[in-house]
Formats: C-alpha cells, sequence, structure tokens
C-alpha cells in the first residue's frame, strides 16, 4: 500500500481507496477529507473552509487508515490509491466527543449563538449538540478575550466565543488578501488581533465581513445584523446581486417578514465565491431608511407636494405631450440609470424610441 | 512618541534586507540597538520586507524573548527549567529587580542561568551572579571509546588550528578530493547514524532524498535551538567545538549537493553565537566554506539564524517557517523538508550532535562508529545527566548501556542520604522512568520505547525520594503549556487543562473522575496532535499516574475541602 | 471585460492602469491578490498612491493624463526588444507597420520628461508585460475620463495587439465597469446609438427589425449624448425623464448641469431618494429599490444574473418598469402591457443577438457570459477567441496631448477625482448606512504632505480649492498618497460638491467628461465652515 501521499492509478485508470468498506474513486491531488465529504456528509471540522488551505488545527477530521499508528488529519492527508480509510470507528468518535469537551470548555457557557452572527457561526454549536457536549467537562480558564471597546458599528469582536481555528486570519489573507488580522501570543494565550493589538478601524481591515461569515463560533460577528436580534420571525434567505458595483457578487439578502435585517455573500455565488466588501456586506441600511420615497410628487406652485399615482402619471405624460407637441420628438430626452435592473433600462429606451420616435436616450455611463 | 532614528533604520533594514533568512537577523539588529522592539522598529522592518503588518506584530509576540516595551532587553530572565526549580529559582526571580522567568536555558549541570541583556551569569543568590563559563563534560567516565567527546576537553580545539591539529576538516577534505557523494552516504549509512535531536530518523535516508530530490538551491539547516528541559549537550558542542559542527554541515552538503547553510540557534545561547561566527569566519579565510571549498566545485557558505525563544521552533517545520520568517507554526507533512523545506526547496535538517557526529565517522569509518554501541546497538549518544544526582554534566554513552551503569556507577547515584525515586526521559518528553525501569532499562530507543518512553535528545533529569512528583509533573506540563505553539486544539488546550488539574485549580475532586479527565484528555492528545509537542506531553501525566498513583490520589484528595 | 473575472487569478503579469480596484472593486482586485500570491507581476500606472500600488512589483506614478505618453513608449520597448508576437500580428492584426514608425519618437525617456515615470520603470513594466505568458490589463475611469479616453484606450489595444495577450485564459483587455447595471444599461440599448444588443440604429435592417418589433415608425439617425442633451437643454431639449441617476452631483460641472435642468419645460425623475436631481424635478416618482425589485443585472463580465425581492417597498413605490410603461400608456405608446418583469426580459433577449439565447428562467443561476447566441449556447466567456469582431485588430496610433486645461499661474494644481472604498458615488445610499458611514464620514482633499506645508495649509483644516468653474470648501488630509503638486478628491459628498470644478474637456468621440484632470488653486480659508 501507498503511504506516502502519492497515488498511482488503478489499472482501470482513475485511483480508488477503501473508505468505510467501499471502494471509492478519487482524483489525484483530492485530500481524504474532500473524497470523504463527497461520500459521507458527516466528518466533522471546525477549521476547515473549503476556500482557504487546509490547515490542520481541529483535529476533528481524524480518520484511520490502515498500516498507520494514529489517526491523521483527513484534510491534510491526500488520497492515495488502495488506502484503506476508517471515518467513524468507536475509537475515533471517542476522540472527537474529547475535543469537542476540549473545545467547548473554553467557551462561555449557557450562551445560545444567534443565528444573525454570520452564515457559519452555528458550526461549533451544532457540533456539540451532536456529541452531547455542554461544555462542563474540562473546565477550566477561558482562552478568549472579546473587544467591546472596538467602536466598530460593523463588526462584532466577541472573542470570548474564539476557538482559535484561524480562519478569520486565514481568510484575511488568502481571500481577501489584507492581512489585517493575524495571531498574536502563543498556545492557550492566543488572541486574533490588528497591528499592534488595535482597533480594526485604523488597521488593514476593509470591513469586507469575510472574517464574520466564516467563524465557526460566531465570536465574529455581523453588529448590523445583530441591531435585529428582537424583531419578531424567522430569518428568511433571499438570493440577489449586491446592488454596487460592477463585479456583481451574488448575496444572500436576510429578512424578517417586512424588515430587511442583513446580507450574507452567497458561498456559490459565481463572481465573489463567498466575499464581498464592506459596501455590499455592511451597506444595506439606506433600503428601508426613513427618507425612502413614498409616494408620487408632483410641482404646485413651484413646490413638490405628494400626489396620487393617477395624478403624478398624467402631469408626467402630459408634460412630455406638451413637449413634443410644441418642439417636436426630438425634445424629449431619456436617461437611464446603470443602477436600476435591465428592465427599467429597456422601458426607458423603448420608450424614447417607440414612444416617440426618436433615439434621444443614454444612460449614465459617461460620468 | 518621536521615532528613534529613521535613519539608522534604513542602515539596518539595507544591511540584511537581502540576505538569505533576513527577518530574525533584522529584528535582532533593532532588538540589540533599542533595547526592545518599539512600534516604529517593527513598521520599519515589515515596510523594508513587506511583511504585513499585522503578521509582523503577531509574529514577535509569539517569541518569549522578544522585548516589547523599553528596557526590556536588558532585565534578568532567569531560568525556571525543572532542575533550577530545584535549586530555588523562584526566590531568585522574586530577588531580582526586574526579572522574569525563562523556560530551561539548557544549563542545567550548574547554577541558575540568568540571561541579562546578552550575558549569561549563573548564581543562586541575587548578590552573588558570576559570568557563566563554557562547561566541559566530565572526563571520560567509561573509558569507553568516544565519537563527539574524544577531543573536545582540549581547548584548542576551539580555534580552526587547533581543531586541525587533532584531525579536523581531514574528513572533508579526503571527502570532496577522493570520494563521492554517494561514497559519503554510503559511510554515514554503513555507520548507522540516526537523528540525534530526537527523532532517530537515519540520517543518510534523510540526506539521500535530499540529493534525489529536484528543485533548488538545496539548503542544510543546523538545528541547534536545543530548547528540550534538561537537555545541554548540543551548547557544549558548539562552544567547544564549532568546527566540528561546521565540518559535519559542509559533509552534508557535499553528501546532499546543497550550496547555502543554517545554524538555527536558540536565543538562550548568545555566546554561542560568537564562537560559531568566529568560527565561520576563519573557516571562510581557510577556504573551508565558500564559492570554492578547499579548492574543489564544492559551493557551500554558513550563516548563524538567532532563535527569540521558542521551544516549538526545534521542531523541524517551525523551524523553517521562522527562518523564513512566517508565523512559526509547524507546518502540516507531507511534503516533508526533504523536498519542500526552506522556501520549499529540499533541505535537510539535522541537529547538532548528529552533524558533530559525521567528521569522525567520514574520517574512521562506518564500522569503527557502529562497533561503538553496545550489543546490537550502533554508535553513541550524549546524555545530559542533572538533577539529583551527584555528578550532573554530559556524558557520550554507547547505545544501548544499561541506564543504571551511567546514572550510578558514572554520575555517583542520588545525593548523600536520598534514594532516586524517578527520572525523565528525552528531557521531558519521555515521562518518567520509575525505580524499576531504573533498573532494567538500556540507553536505546527500543528498551525506552518498551515502557512507554523516549531516549530522544537524551536528556535525563533525576529526582529524589523527597521530592513532589506532582509538582514535578506540573511543572513539566505548565512547560507544554507555555510552549505548545497554539495552532492545534488538543495541545493548545489539553496542555493548559492538564496543567490545571495537576496545579489543582479546576477539575474533578474525586480521583477516579480526576484520572478519567486526566486520561481522556491524554488518550485524544497523544493520538490526534499535529506535532510532536502534543504528542509527547501527556507522557508526563500517563507516567505519573502509573508509577505514582499514591501521590496522585493524595493530591487529589487534598483539595477537598 | 474581455475575460471572466476567475481569469484575474491567472496571468502571469498583471497591469492595472487607471483603477483604483482595492476600492472601487474590492472584491475583483481580491482576484489579484490571489495571483500576487501564486507570483504574478504586478504594474500599476496611477498618478495617486492607490492601496494596489503598494502591492506593486512595479509602481509608475504617472503625471495626470499622460496615459498615451506611457502606453507609447511601452509599446516602443516592447518592440524594441523583440517582445512582439510576430505570428499573432501576422494572422490577427493590421497596420503594425505604420504603428512602427509611429512609435519611434515614443522612447522611454521622452516619456519621462511627460509623464515624470523613471525610464527605467517603464522598461520594466513593457519588459514583465511582454515576456508574460499570460499577460492581462485592467483598467477604470481613470483611463477613461479624458478628452483623450478612446486614445488611452486604442494605447492599451496597442499593447495587447503587439503581444497577443487576448483570447486566451489569464489575459485579455479588462474595462471594470463601475455600476452594478452599467453594463445591463448599454446592453438593453439605452445608448444613443445602439439599439439592445448594440445593434447600430444607423443600420436600415436594425430599423426594420425594430419597426416591426415594436409596430412603429423608428428614428433612423443617432441621438445624443447625455453630455450633448445638457448642453442643448432650453435650446433644442425641453424634456428630460431621468431614471436612477443623481446627475447634479454626479456629473462634471455642477453649475452648468444644474442651470441645463432647470431651463426644462418638463423634467421627470424616477427614484428611491429625493436626491438633488430630484429637487429641481417637476414630477418625482417613488421607485422599488434594490431587495425590493425582481430583474436583471449584468456585471463586468457579461454575466445576466437575477436580482429578486425580498422585502415589500416603503408607501406605494412601484418598479421602474411599471411606472414607464403607465406613463406610455398614457401617451398612447403601444407594446407596454406588461405584466411582470419576466415579459420585458423576455422581450429584450428576443431583440437582443447578445441574449438571444437567454430567457428569464436561463439567467436564474447566473451561468452565463453573453454573447448567447441561440438557445443551448453555454456562452462566451472569453471574447476575441481566433478573430475580433472587425476582422482583425487594428493597430492605431494616437498622439500625445496636454489635457483640456493645463495648471497655470492662477489654477498652479492638478486635481484628480474617484471613489473610496467605503461611498458608492453620490452617497445616497452608502451614507445612510452606519457601518459605512462611520468609515468615512466626510470627505477631505488629499495632498502631499510638503504641499500642505508649502502652500499654508494645514492638516484637518478648511481650505478653499477653485477651478474656473466654481469652489469648494474642503478638510485638507495631508497623505503622500498624493504626489507633490496633486490633489484627490472624492465626488460622494454632497457639502463637498466636487463636480462644481471639473467639466474641463470631453472625449470629442464619446463626450465623457475628463474628471480626472482639472487646474485647480487651494488656499487655507479664513473662515471655518
Amino acid at each position: 500500500m501507498s503511504s506516502d501521499g502519492s497515488s498511482n492509478g488503478s489499472s482501470n485508470g482513475s485511483p480508488t481507496l477503501t473508505l468505510d468498506g467501499k471502494v471509492v474513486p478519487f482524483e489525484t491531488g483530492e485530500t481524504l477529507y474532500e473524497v470523504a465529504r463527497r461520500h459521507t456528509s458527516d466528518v466533522p471540522t471546525l477549521c476547515y473552509d473549503e476556500r482557504l488551505e487546509a490547515f490542520g488545527a481541529c483535529r476533528l477530521c481524524v480518520v484511520e487508515i490502515e498500516g498507520f499508528r494514529s489517526p491523521v488529519a483527513s484534510c491534510t492527508t491526500h488520497a492515495a490509491h488502495g488506502m484503506n480509510v476508517q471515518t467513524k470507528t468507536e475509537k475515533l468518535e471517542k476522540h472527537r466527543k474529547t475535543l469537542m469537551e476540549l473545545v467547548c470548555s473554553e467557551n462561555p457557557r449557557g450562551v445560545e449563538i444567534d443565528p444573525m452572527r454570520g452564515h457559519a457561526s452555528q458550526e461549533m454549536t451544532d457540533l456539540a449538540q451532536r456529541y452531547a457536549v455542554d461544555g462542563t467537562r474540562f473546565e477550566g480558564a477561558q482562552s478568549g478575550q472579546s473587544h467591546p471597546d472596538d467602536p466598530n458599528p460593523m463588526i462584532l469582536r466577541d472573542y470570548d466565543h474564539c476557538i482559535s481555528c484561524y480562519r478569520c486570519v486565514r481568510v484575511c489573507a488568502e481571500q481577501e488578501g489584507d492581512y489585517a488580522i493575524s495571531i498574536a501570543n502563543r498556545g492557550f494565550q492566543t488572541q486574533i488581533t490588528t497591528e499592534f493589538n488595535g482597533f480594526l478601524k485604523g488597521s488593514e481591515c476593509t470591513f469586507c465581513g469575510q472574517c464574520v461569515q466564516t467563524c465557526p463560533t460566531g465570536a465574529l460577528a455581523d453588529n448590523r445584523a445583530l441591531q435585529h436580534t428582537r424583531e419578531p420571525g424567522e430569518v428568511e434567505l433571499t438570493r440577489s446581486i449586491c446592488p454596487f458595483c460592477g463585479v456583481g457578487c451574488s448575496v444572500d439578502i436576510m429578512s424578517k417578514g417586512d424588515k430587511l435585517v442583513g446580507v450574507r455573500p452567497a458561498m456559490d455565488g459565481p463572481a465573489n465565491e463567498g466575499a464581498l466588501c464592506v459596501k455590499g456586506q455592511f451597506g444595506w441600511e439606506w433600503v428601508q431608511h426613513p427618507e425612502r420615497l413614498k409616494n408620487p410628487m408632483v410641482r404646485k406652485d413651484g413646490v413638490l407636494v405628494e400626489a396620487s399615482w393617477d395624478e403624478a402619471l398624467d402631469r408626467a405624460a402630459e408634460g412630455f405631450r406638451r413637449v413634443r407637441d410644441t418642439h417636436g420628438r426630438h425634445a424629449i430626452y431619456g436617461v437611464a440609470s446603470g443602477r436600476a435592473p435591465h428592465e427599467s433600462a429597456f422601458s426607458v429606451q423603448k420608450f424614447i424610441r417607440a414612444g416617440f420616435g426618436t433615439n434621444q436616450i443614454d444612460n449614465c455611463s459617461r460620468a | 512618541m518621536a521615532h528613534i532614528n529613521p535613519s539608522g533604520d534604513q542602515e539596518l533594514i539595507e544591511r540584511w534586507r537581502d540576505q538569505p533568512a533576513s527577518l530574525l537577523p533584522l529584528l535582532h539588529a533593532f532588538h540589540d540597538r533599542d533595547g526592545y522592539l518599539s512600534d516604529d522598529a517593527l513598521r520599519a522592518v515589515a515596510s523594508g520586507l513587506r511583511i504585513p503588518i499585522a503578521d509582523l506584530y503577531g509574529t514577535v509576540t509569539f517569541y518569549h524573548h522578544f522585548a516589547r516595551v523599553k528596557g526590556g532587553k536588558a532585565r534578568p530572565r532567569v531560568c525556571d527549567g525543572p532542575v533550577c526549580k530545584l535549586q530555588g529559582c523562584d526566590e531568585l526571580i522574586v530577588g531580582l529587580d526586574g526579572a522574569t522567568a525563562m523556560p530551561c536555558a539548557g544549563r542545567c549541570d550548574g547554577p541558575i542561568p540568568v540571561l541579562q541583556d546578552d550575558e549569561v551569569l549563573i548564581g543562586t543568590q541575587p548578590g552573588a551572579l558570576t559570568a557563566a563559563p563554557p562547561l566541559v563534560p566530565p572526563p571520560n567516565p567509561g573509558g569507553i571509546d568516544e565519537c563527539v567527546f574524544a577531543e573536545v576537553r582540549d581547548p584548542r580545539r576551539k580555534t580552526l588550528a587547533g581543531y586541525r591539529e587533532s584531525g579536523g576538516y581531514r574528513a572533508l577534505s579526503r571527502a570532496v578530493r577522493e570520494m563521492t557523494p554517494e561514497q559519503v552516504l554510503d559511510v554515514v549509512s554503513g555507520s548507522g547514524l540516526t537523528g540525534r535531536g530526537g527523532a532517530s530518523f537515519p540520517t543518510a535516508l534523510k540526506w539521500r532524498a535530499v540529493r534525489e530530490a529536484g528543485g533548488g538551491p538545496k539548503t542544510v539547516v543546523c538545528n541547534a535551538d536545543e530548547g528540550e528541559p534538561g537537555c545541554f549537550q548540543d551548547r557544549v558542542l558548539m562552544d567547544l567545538d564549532p568546527h566540528a559542527i561546521l565540518e559535519g554541515m559542509t559533509l552534508a552538503a557535499f553528501a546532499t549537493g546543497a550550496t547555502r547553510g543554517f545554524i538555527y540557534l536558540r536565543y538562550e545561547y548568545p555566546a554561542t553565537q560568537g564562537v560559531l561566527e568566529t568560527a565561520i569566519e576563519e573557516a571562510r579565510a581557510a577556504e573551508l566554506l565558500g564559492t570554492s571549498v578547499l579548492g574543489t566545485e564544492l559551493t557551500f557558505d554558513i550563516h548563524v539564524r538567532r532563535g527569540a525563544g521558542a521551544y516549538i521552533c526545534g521542531e523541524e517545520t517551525s523551524l523553517l517557517n521562522s527562518l523564513e520568517g512566517k508565523h512559526p507554526f509547524p507546518r502540516n507533512r507531507p511534503p516533508y523538508p526533504v523536498t519542500n523545506g526552506f522556501e520549499g526547496t529540499p533541505t535537510a535538517v539535522n541537529n547538532v550532535e548528529t552533524l558533530a557526529s559525521v567528521p569522525p565517522i567520514v574520517d574512521r569509518g562506518a564500522e569503527w562508529y557502529a562497533g561503538l554501541g553496545a550489543g546490537e546497538h550502533k554508535g553513541t549518544k550524549i546524555i545530559s545527566l542533572s538533577g539529583d544526582v551527584a555528578r550532573p554534566g554530559n556524558y557520550e554513552v554507547p547505545i544501548g548501556i544499561p541506564l543504571k551503569t551511567v546514572l550510578y556507577d558514572w554520575a555517583g547515584g542520588a545525593p548523600e542520604g536520598r534514594t532516586v525515586q524517578a527520572v525523565t526521559m528525552a528531557g521531558l518528553s519521555g515521562g518518567f522512568l520509575g525505580a524499576e525501569d531504573i533498573e532494567e532499562a538500556t540507553l536505546d530507543e527500543p528498551s525506552m520505547r518498551a515502557r512507554g518512553s523516549l531516549l530522544g535528545a537524551g536528556g535525563v533529569m533525576v529526582f529524589d525520594d523527597s521530592r513532589d512528583m506532582v509538582e514535578i509533573a506540573r511543572q513539566a506540563m505548565s512547560f507544554f503549556a507555555h510552549e505548545s505553539c497554539g495552532k492545534c486544539f488538543p495541545c493548545r488546550i489539553g496542555t493548559q487543562r492538564l496543567t490545571e488539574r495537576l496545579a489543582g485549580v479546576a477539575g474533578p475532586k474525586e480521583p477516579e473522575l480526576w484520572k478519567a479527565e486526566v486520561e481522556d484528555i491524554g488518550r485524544t492528545m497523544a493520538a490526534v496532535s499535529a506535532c510532536g509537542l502534543g504528542v509527547a506531553a501527556p507522557g508526563i501525566t500517563g507516567s505519573l499516574m502509573r508509577l505514582f498513583p499514591e501521590q496522585v490520589d493524595a493530591h487529589v484528595n487534598g483539595q477537598r475541602k | 471585460m474581455s475575460n471572466p473575472l476567475r481569469d484575474m487569478e491567472k496571468p502571469d503579469a498583471i497591469f492595472c492602469i487607471g483603477t483604483n480596484m482595492t476600492e472601487a472593486h474590492p472584491v475583483a482586485a481580491m482576484r489579484i491578490k490571489k495571483a500576487l500570491r501564486r507570483g504574478a507581476k504586478l504594474i500599476v500606472a496611477d498618478p495617486r498612491k492607490i492601496p494596489l500600488a503598494k502591492k506593486a512589483d512595479v509602481f509608475l506614478q504617472l503625471r495626470v493624463g499622460t496615459d498615451v505618453a506611457l502606453l507609447g513608449a511601452m509599446a516602443h520597448v516592447i518592440v524594441r526588444e523583440g517582445l512582439v508576437d510576430e505570428n499573432f500580428i501576422a494572422k490577427r492584426t493590421e497596420n503594425f507597420a505604420a504603428l512602427g514608425e509611429h512609435l519611434k519618437e515614443f522612447t522611454p525617456e521622452w516619456a519621462e520628461t511627460i509623464t515624470g515615470v523613471p525610464a527605467k520603470d517603464i522598461e520594466q513594466a513593457a519588459i514583465w508585460y511582454g515576456e508574460a505568458a499570460n499577460g492581462a490589463i485592467f483598467y477604470t475611469l481613470g483611463i477613461t475620463e479624458h478628452i483623450c479616453g478612446v486614445d488611452n484606450v486604442q494605447s492599451l489595444c496597442n499593447l495587447v495587439l503587439l503581444t497577443g495577450h487576448i483570447g486566451r485564459e489569464g489575459t485579455g483587455i479588462n474595462p471594470m465597469r463601475g455600476q452594478n447595471n452599467v453594463q445591463g444599461a448599454g446592453d438593453c440599448g439605452a445608448l444613443p446609438n445602439n439599439y439592445p444588443g448594440f445593434q447600430p440604429v444607423t443600420d436600415p435592417a436594425n430599423q426594420a427589425k425594430f419597426r416591426e418589433a415594436w409596430g412603429v415608425e423608428v428614428d433612423i439617425e443617432e441621438g445624443w449624448t447625455k453630455v450633448r442633451a445638457l448642453d442643448e437643454c432650453g435650446k433644442k431639449i425641453h424634456a428630460f425623464l431621468i431614471c436612477g441617476e443623481n446627475t447634479v452631483v454626479s456629473d462634471a460641472d455642477r453649475a452648468h448641469c444644474e442651470h441645463a435642468l432647470r431651463s426644462l419645460d418638463h423634467m421627470v425623475v424616477i427614484d428611491i431618494f429625493r436626491t438633488e436631481t430630484a429637487d429641481l424635478a417637476d414630477v418625482i416618482l417613488p421607485a422599488t429599490a434594490w431587495a425590493e425589485t425582481d430583474g436583471v443585472f449584468t456585471n463586468t463580465e457579461r454575466r445576466p444574473q437575477r436580482v429578486r425581492a425580498a422585502v415589500p417597498p416603503p408607501g406605494v413605490a412601484k418598479p421602474d418598469w411599471w411606472i414607464i410603461a403607465q406613463i406610455a400608456k398614457r401617451l398612447g405608446a403601444p407594446g407596454f402591457d406588461y405584466e411582470s418583469p419576466k415579459e420585458v426580459f423576455n422581450e429584450l433577449c428576443e431583440l437582443s443577438p447578445t441574449y438571444h439565447g437567454l430567457d428569464w428562467d436561463l439567467v436564474a443561476e447566473g451561468r452565463h457570459h453573453w454573447p448567447v447566441p441561440e438557445k443551448g449556447h453555454a456562452g462566451t466567456p472569453v471574447l476575441h477567441i481566433g478573430e475580433f469582431p472587425r476582422g482583425r485588430g487594428l493597430f492605431m496610433t494616437p498622439s500625445y496631448r496636454d489635457p483640456a486645461e493645463t495648471i497655470d499661474d492662477d489654477y498652479p494644481v492638478w486635481l484628480t477625482t474617484g471613489r473610496r472604498l467605503a461611498h458608492y458615488h453620490t452617497r445616497t445610499m452608502t451614507g445612510r448606512s452606519v457601518g459605512t458611514e462611520y468609515l468615512v464620514p466626510e470627505e477631505l482633499v488629499e495632498v502631499h504632505p510638503d504641499d500642505v506645508a508649502d502652500w499654508g495649509l494645514e492638516d484637518g483644516e478648511f481650505a478653499v480649492m477653485s477651478s474656473r468653474r466654481g469652489e469648494v470648501m474642503v478638510k485638507v488630509e495631508a497623505t503622500d498618497k498624493s504626489p507633490r503638486g496633486t490633489v484627490f478628491c472624492s465626488f460622494s459628498f454632497s457639502e463637498v460638491p466636487i463636480n462644481a470644478l471639473t467639466g474641463s474637456g470631453y472625449d470629442p468621440i464619446t463626450d465623457t467628461a475628463e474628471l480626472k484632470v482639472c487646474p485647480v488653486r487651494i488656499e487655507r480659508a479664513t473662515t471655518s465652515v
């Protein structure tokens, strides 16, 4: 059996290994975790994010390989042809339970993690439930140190819940490329830090929120969404596209009833693959801002006053008719928006072209 | 605060920027100049080397010895290793103004070492600290043929001339002029030499893997980060016989095809850095290093890089990350350093003692070295013996010799009126051996592993019958907790929880529950930790519970109010 | 963009010019940073030390408006060093000989005198781009918002054609679209010269197609650009329909713009807030916003994707398409009996060759890059494989010209404008969001610290900045992001209406305003605001 991580194809081409007694194919270069996840959904992990380089910190994904003395982390072990791998022996489950007891022992107990904190915020809670762990065994000192003093209104730095999986640090470096946060000290004294342990504003942080969304405990949390914790109702997600720049990041809009309560990046968004920037992530409160226009307005005696749709639409149409009749069809000009959807721009140009017979139409791309 | 000396900053950056493995020496340059690492210094280094400032800040805080407050570097650091604890280091720390503790500083065979700026002082009383002399191994007590210690007691050995007088560089000359790299590999292979730093991996196998690996430039790294408590043999070799290490590295370079070498030296050996650098200068001047070693086509040079206080950097992949200026977490393996080492290129990482053994092996032959071992075993190993023992010190022993021979016959056993209660093996990484084991064990890995222990780097600390073994275990676990890098969960949390339980500050008050918790934590740590630290640490609690169940029960019961 | 966003991780050499990508397109910039982790070379050209410049292997800090000189010199070096792709030039281009002749005088040393960029850096940049197996160019408004915007783009095209860095994965010439659906607005035919799908309005076949589709007579001549239309307000233009644009704040030369809109007989604004522009309207019609509207956006990589309503709109706000249809119907226009956005979008797909293979349901997951010529087509992630739209790529020979206005004794400082990460355009949205407002609560003019001292300004204090068109009060920030003699401001804050100053000139072909160059004078404010 090959044990050095190289994978030699089987006689018929694609390499295979035995996973919990079943022979399964894999692609050269795949890790055991990737292979296992395709075939069984329940190899647990807390430090894994498929967008990041495998790290091997939590050790929950350990598996047994025939011929190996100790279990190995499946996320950092490459599949090799002929391996005989077990993912769920009694021994492994015992180690996983002990690991969960250890990791829960350094988290404040009895705190429900609000799912509004972030995309991955339930991962630890879910695993604690699966292994029936409540954090009372292995009691001892707590390692996290929260930063309630950081005045930024976007990212809550509730490090009391931190389990030092470094997904935030890694996503900031590997995905976002900002290197704004890092690891201070070592061992149990480890803390997630910024340069000189300062606030996020003033550091290299661009508030993209990717750390928030990859955090498996909610230690980093979306503080804008959390403002709506008490809003009644369940959170609903609606897939959409960010309204700001032209990159077209896929988002899930979070709503409770009629209330917009947050935005989350779509991990499978083709343009962004789970990323957003500060505007897309945190800049959505304008939507239900009290200053939004709620009613049509028409100018009467030089002053804009609210009106019914019928009155306003009549006024709008009448003005265009008057100008067309007085100055001709080319005296009317339409400016479509580069911000509104296609149906808006298409309608504006059709309105100008078909409604008046002129090409006096443009959009805001020249400014 | 105003910037101290921006133009000086630039000079330091220019001095190091284009050197290999530049971060550590540049940080030391600022640390030495200012007496601490200021925020401005870190900003200058980050921009000079184009390292993200948050990363640099985090990495600097990883190391124990980088001072971050003004005047911090000059404050005394007092060794609080297990043996120095026996000597009263806690009182010394209290008595010395501004003093703090440092983990074992590798002078367990004498008075307590105190690192003050770049000077090592020794003593046990605050007012009576004296300069620390290099410690010469006791005269060959067994009268058995030695390998690395054969010549070191001669003070001339330290200079190039003296080294040559006693046969130094004869092996290298012969190798580069008369032998092929393949022949050198064969000799080393035949000698049975394995890694003396603790891993016992066959040296020739490692070198051959580097030789055969694609890509380059290839690198030889001498792991001189001797951080295991109770181990101090590498310091002696470097201080007394620096050229042996340089010659060993150059032979490694010849055998592997490497062109650059580093000695990664622990922070706690400041004088040793000078000794090594002087030796390197001498060797360069004599064309023993450089672009044409001894007039041949061999190109090889060596750079000394000083660590900054982190036990984990003795783990070879942490060491490589540290050299590269990265956060010194261990790397995931495979790939191994032999193919993806320093800056991703093939690298042989060897321990000091291993490298120092190579010149005599090449000089005198594989059979000679293999024959030095006892019985079936091949070669020798230095044992650093300390603690409650009459004659502490370094002893070069035939591998496979009975432990009791060294402990009692050579080193004189426990002090008068006491008996040996336990010894640690492999520094702390092999846990404890009790009286029965001491009677039967021989100093070789098979014998040790059969007893659930390790020979490892050869540190043996002796504890007599007056010692509280739970407290000794607590100190040991506290060391592992202090040195855990924080990357993998079982080690980061497990060492902390075990320390708390040994200290009696947390955990069950019922012995059976207490033991169940400690066993569960230990079992998982040993099985799934990412590197040797987390695997080895629970050896302490495991052997404690096995050998001293009454002391454990008393400890747990004593907490009950 | 000629290439998809995911390709940004793949080039060996990346040339970013006139794009402050980490602030204006942060998620796209992420991919460039990934390429750098992989070892790609980054060349950044910008008048300012933008965040991307810090990550560059070579940073070309050119004087504002000198791109043609810089790019010509790079082309000169690529030819001189023999880094041209001769096979590509022979098979896929024309007019190479003329370019060769034209480039002779564009030596790096000459360019240094114009751009201020050291000749050796220009050479290095050209060599890295020229040598790369896969080189890719990214640009934004720093290239186009000049009187020579077209020349700038042509100069970039020359680099691409010389090296053959096009039509393959990890290459291309990639303008990054600034607004979420500005690509879509063009796709939909909101242009004076094109029907939906970039079908020229002057082509009789296209006229016939739309005459038949809509059952009306169509115009046979191109319309005017918005810039020209604003010039004609009160003269030949008397009514405006403005949909979702804060023209007064975002366009150049605010005074001119306001005056123009005030001279109209009739002005209808469809928007979500009462913007500075809406204030001038006769009728304001409240629209549903993002998160309240179903529809389609097409992103910068030509990928149509669906947006969806998650919450109800405030008051009686309605979708744009409904509002416009209501007005159209009142005017008796046929073809506005839509009952859903799906019908509108599907009509677009029917009429547009680039969307012809798509429909409302097919864009649900955003899997296609247009053109998608027929149903079942997988889309076109990479353009220009094998052939250009006109057949062979044509080398053009643009020459350097000074900006419309140059600095003089009265206006001795170059002002350049742009965006900031935390804010979007005129802050209609981001100014009403807690987080983004926290990061950048006010506008600051960025001035080099030495200039701050020389000009008698003070960091954090107010200054008066004036141009030939207007003046603004703005707080000064001393920062070496700005080179000496050049200052920077965004146009996001209505309190600092920076476009009161701009508008010195327009590109003669596209009518795009020279927002990136405006000579100004800066003096310390005598009274604070």
